[in-house]
C-alpha cells in the first residue's frame, strides 16, 4: 500500500524531534514513518491498509500533545563551545576495528579503546564525586515495579520500560519449554502464556534505589550526597540507533538529598565542573535546558514547567556525522518528589533531592564522533590523560 | 456574594489565603515547616515539582477562573504564593 501523509498544520518546530521520538511508539502497525517538509507533515507505511482507521486516530492524538502550544520550548544556554569538525563515521570505524560490537537492538559491547575510555570518564567522573564526598552505593540493575510506581515512573514513561519476567514455576511449563527450545530452538512463541507475572523491571534511571533505600529516614542537615553506577534499561522503539540511543547503557549518578540548598548549590557545583571538563577536552557542544520526554498527556505542562524551573540541564556533544547533538550528562533538581514517596525527612521536613548523571557510551561514541579514532590527533588534555590511564590501566 | 466577587473585594490577601491552604494540604507541608511562607520560590525549595505544577495550575483554573497558560509561565514570574496571588488578582482586574 501506498504512503499515508498526516498534515501537520499547527505544530512549532522547536516541538517536531520530540513528537518525531513519540512517533516511535504509537502503534506497532506503522512500519516506518518520516516527518517530511513543504508541506510539513508525517508520512507513514502502514503494515495493512485495515489498521489504518485506528493508526490515524492514535497519531493525531499524539500530534495534538506537541499542537497548538503558545511558544516554544524555553531554552537557556549556559554553555557553548563550537569547533570545526568534520564528520567521521565513528559508529562504523568502531564496528570495523572491533572495539565496539553490536549485540542486539540497542545493545553494544566496548572493549580495547573504546572500554578504556569508557574508564578514563569513569575516572574523572570519580574525580568529581570526591569532591562531594559521595559515599559509593552498589545497587542491582532491577528494581521493583511497585517501586517505579510509587514515583509515577510508569505514568510518566510508559513507553520505555523493559519488564523482567521468568518462566512459571512449574515442572510441566519448565519441561515444554526447554523440549521446545532443543527441538526448534527458541523464539518469542516458546515463552507465550508460560511467564509469571513481572514484579521487577530493569533499572530505567541510575538514581532510584537510592531514595527508596533511605526510606524512613531521618537526615542530618544539610543532607548526604552518594554516587553509584547502573546498567540501565529504556526500550526507545525505532529510536534506537548507533551508540547515541541504546537500549542498555550504564549511567553514573553522583546524588544529593537533603535540604534543599543542598541539593540545588551542590547540583549547580557539579555544573561547574562539567563545564570546566568540556573546556578542557575542547569539546564541541551545550550546556542547555532541557526537557524528559514525558510520555503522557499533560507532557506541555510538565516540559514546560520542567524548562522554566530550569529542572533539568543537558551537556549535549555534537555528533558530526549525525547533524545532531546527544545528552552525554544531565542535571536534575526533583524537589520533594522522592523524599515525599519514600518519607526521607531532613530537619523536620521531607526532603529534596538533586543528581547529576554521565551516560558513559555516549561519552565514548562522541568523543570518537568528535576526534576520530587516532589518538595522537586528539585535543591535547584528551590525549594527555587517555594515554596516562592507558598506562596506569592497560 | 459569590467567592469570586469575595475574592475580588479582598484582592490579593483572600487568594493568597486560598492558595496557601492548598499548597499545605496538597502537598503535605508541615505547619512547624519554618521556611515556608508567602515569598518563598516553591519549586527551589522543593515543595513543588513538575507533577504539583500540574495539579497547581489545575487548581488556579478551577478556584479563580484564571487560566496560567504557558505564556504566562514565561511572561510573569509565578515562583511564589505572593507572585501567583498578585498575578490572579492582576488577571481578574483584566490588568494583565
Amino acid at each position: 500500500m501506498g504512503m499515508t501523509l498526516i498534515p501537520l498544520n499547527a505544530i512549532d518546530r522547536d516541538y517536531l524531534s520530540q513528537l518525531d521520538y513519540a512517533l516511535s511508539f504509537v502503534s506497532e502497525d506503522v512500519r516506518s514513518y518520516r516527518i517530511i517538509d513543504n508541506p510539513l507533515a508525517i508520512e507513514l507505511d502502514l503494515v495493512s491498509e485495515s489498521s489504518k482507521e485506528s493508526v490515524l486516530r492514535k497519531v493525531q492524538e499524539l500530534v495534538q500533545r506537541y499542537e497548538r502550544r503558545e511558544f516554544g520550548l524555553p531554552s537557556k544556554v549556559h554553555f557553548e563551545q563550537r569547533r570545526e569538525l568534520k564528520p567521521i563515521n565513528a559508529w562504523e570505524e568502531l564496528i570495523s576495528r572491533r572495539w565496539v560490537t553490536p549485540v542486539g537492538q540497542g545493545h553494544v559491547i566496548l572493549r580495547g579503546p573504546a572500554a578504556q575510555l569508557a574508564g578514563l570518564v569513569e575516572a574523572k567522573v570519580d574525580a568529581i564525586a570526591r569532591t562531594f564526598a559521595a559515599e559509593r552505593e552498589v545497587y542491582p540493575a532491577t528494581i521493583l515495579c511497585k517501586t517505579l510506581d510509587r514515583i509515577h515512573h510508569f505514568t510518566s514513561f510508559p513507553e520505555h520500560i523493559d519488564f523482567v519476567a521468568h518462566l512459571k514455576g512449574d515442572l510441566d511449563v519448565l519441561n515444554r519449554f526447554s523440549t521446545e527450545c532443543r527441538e526448534a530452538g527458541w523464539s518469542p512463541a516458546a515463552q507465550d502464556g508460560r511467564m509469571a507475572d513481572a514484579d521487577f523491571a530493569i533499572c530505567p534511571s541510575c538514581c532510584y534505589h537510592c531514595y527508596e533505600g533511605m526510606e524512613n529516614w531521618d537526615l542530618a542537615p544539610p543532607g548526604r550526597c552518594t554516587t553509584m553506577a547502573v546498567a540501565c534499561h529504556r526500550y526507545e522503539g525505532a529510536n534506537h540507533r548507533t551508540m547515541s540511543r541504546l537500549r542498555a547503557f550504564t549511567q553514573r549518578d553522583v546524588v544529593w538529598v537533603g535540604h534543599p540548598r543542598f541539593a540545588v548549590e551542590s547540583r549547580a557545583k557539579a555544573e561547574d565542573l562539567i563545564v570546566q571538563w568540556a573546556r578542557e577536552w575542547e569539546l564541541t557542544g551545550a550546556l542547555e535546558t532541557a526537557n524528559d520526554m514525558f510520555f503522557t498527556q499533560d507532557y506541555a505542562v510538565k516540559a514546560s514547567f520542567q524548562r522554566q524551573q530550569q529542572a533539568k540541564k543537558e551537556l549535549r556533544l555534537l555528533i558530526p556525522q549525525e547533524g545532531q547533538s546527544i545528552s552525554v550528562f544531565s542535571s536534575n533538581f526533583h524537589a520533594m518528589t522522592f523524599g515525599k514517596a519514600f518519607n526521607i525527612q531532613v530537619g523536620g521536613r521531607p526532603a529534596s533531592s538533586a543528581c547529576v548523571g554521565w551516560g558513559y557510551e555516549r561519552w565514548v561514541y562522541a568523543l570518537f564522533s568528535q576526534f576520530g579514532l587516532e589518538v595522537e590527533k586528539w585535543p591535547q588534555a584528551l590525549k594527555r590523560e587517555f594515554q596516562a590511564f592507558q598506562a596506569a590501566k592497560p | 456574594m459569590n467567592e469570586r466577587d469575595f475574592m475580588q473585594d479582598n484582592g490579593k490577601p483572600a487568594i493568597a489565603d486560598q492558595l496557601r491552604a492548598f499548597i499545605r494540604q496538597k502537598f503535605k507541608i508541615p505547619e512547624q515547616d519554618g521556611e515556608f511562607n508567602d515569598d518563598v520560590h516553591l519549586f527551589d525549595y522543593g515543595y513543588v515539582d513538575s507533577f504539583g505544577a500540574v495539579e497547581l495550575t489545575t487548581f488556579v483554573e478551577k478556584t479563580f477562573g484564571t487560566r496560567i497558560s504557558e505564556t504566562d509561565l514565561v511572561a510573569y514570574p509565578l515562583n511564589t504564593i505572593n507572585e501567583i496571588a498578585d498575578f490572579v488578582w492582576k488577571r481578574q482586574k483584566g490588568a494583565v
